[in-house]
């Protein structure tokens, strides 16, 4: 699904997860954790899924014909 | 441990669940509950994972030159790019589900009684997945054909759409019960998307490279600050690694024309004698 709207929509949501990433690594965020302390499982996963929001974001783009 | 790690890893038949049932059934001085046990669990994970990565190592070059192409370029062209973008959209559902409920899951279901009781309901699962794949050959007149025609009418990984890879890659999660089979659940699920049998294992075991390898590049850290004999369990991980490497190479022939059916079987015979024997105290 070629659309611009939803290529803007999937960046937002990489740099969401992207900041979620480095507050579970510094041990900002405890959510859905066993505890307090830095969650580096939880911070590699969310850069993962940014990195698959970010590539999602490029494949819904519109291409310029050239 | 290792030996017995790298052989059940990739044989649909849940290795831990045997983990759990072995050293029980055996009296093993094995304390499953020691902070050590799951991170030397998963030590031996990352045996199995190298052991994956160096049986695909050509296939992985592929898939991450065809990842890095297709992510900048946003289209995919050839099959390598394809498979790298299933393989990614069939890890982000068990990273997800492994990062937030395995732990949770682990805790509740640890017992030997349990794992032998999944490893029955395992079987059942393996015995369902052959009956649809027949179900489906069936229907589409392959019953008098040989194993290797019936096969050939069946697609190979790279075909596969990216709802399915999602939902096989979900189905890792059921893994996290000790006794149902990762390899399993998505050799099964591979098989209902309609993938040869050889093919399901291939892309069941490629899906579980980055997961096994991530889980256990996470974990090393805690088990190296644990005090832990660190050369015996390096060892054990080598032998997983052997072990493993030698089950994939087996299965990847077996699969060119055998079903799941004999390790259903096994893991109904298994978790029978293993309940009768905890029940028994044998």
């Amino acid at each position: 699904m070629k659309s611009g709207p939803v290529a803007v929509g999937l960046g937002i949501l990489g740099v969401i997860c992207i900041v979620l990433a480095v507050l579970y690594a510094i041990g900002a965020l405890q959510l859905f954790t066993s505890g307090p302390g830095n969650h580096y499982k939880h911070a590699i996963l969310l850069i993962v899924l940014a990195v698959a929001s970010f590539v999602a974001a490029n494949f819904a783009r519109p291409k310029i014909a050239s | 441990m290792g030996l017995l790690q790298g052989a059940t890893e990739l044989f649909p038949i849940s290795s831990l669940g045997h983990a759990v049932l072995v050293p029980s059934l055996l009296h093993w001085s094995f304390k499953q509950s020691d902070p050590s046990f799951v991170p030397f669990l998963v030590l031996l994970h990352l045996g199995t994972a190298s052991a994956l990565l160096v049986l695909y190592r050509r296939q992985w070059v592929e898939i991450i030159r065809g990842f890095v192409t297709a992510a900048i370029r946003g289209e995919m062209r050839t099959d390598s790019e394809r498979l790298a973008m299933l393989l990614l959209v069939g890890t982000i559902p068990a990273a997800v589900l492994g990062v937030y409920l395995e732990s949770r899951i682990k805790a509740l279901f640890a017992s030997p009684y349990e794992a032998a009781g999944f490893l029955i309901a395992n079987g059942f699962l393996m015995l369902g997945f052959e009956a649809l794949r027949r179900r489906t050959e069936r229907r589409a007149a392959l019953t008098n054909e040989s194993r290797m025609d019936q096969e050939a009418h069946f697609t190979s990984a790279e075909r596969i759409s990216f709802r399915a890879a999602a939902v096989v890659g979900a189905c890792q999660a059921l893994a996290f019960l000790p006794g149902i089979s990762r390899s399993g659940v998505t050799i099964g699920g591979g098989l209902l998307a309609g993938l040869r049998h050889e093919e399901a294992a291939r892309f069941s075991f490629l899906l579980a490279t980055p997961v096994l390898l991530g889980a256990g590049i996470v974990e090393v850290p805690q088990l190296l600050s644990s005090g832990v004999p660190i050369a015996e369990y390096l060892g054990a991980t080598v032998l997983s690694g052997l072990a493993a490497y030698a089950s994939a190479r087996f299965l990847l022939r077996y699969f060119r024309s055998g079903r799941l059916d004999p390790y259903g079987w096994y893991c109904i015979a298994a978790g029978l004698a293993s309940l009768a024997l905890l029940h028994f105290d044998l």
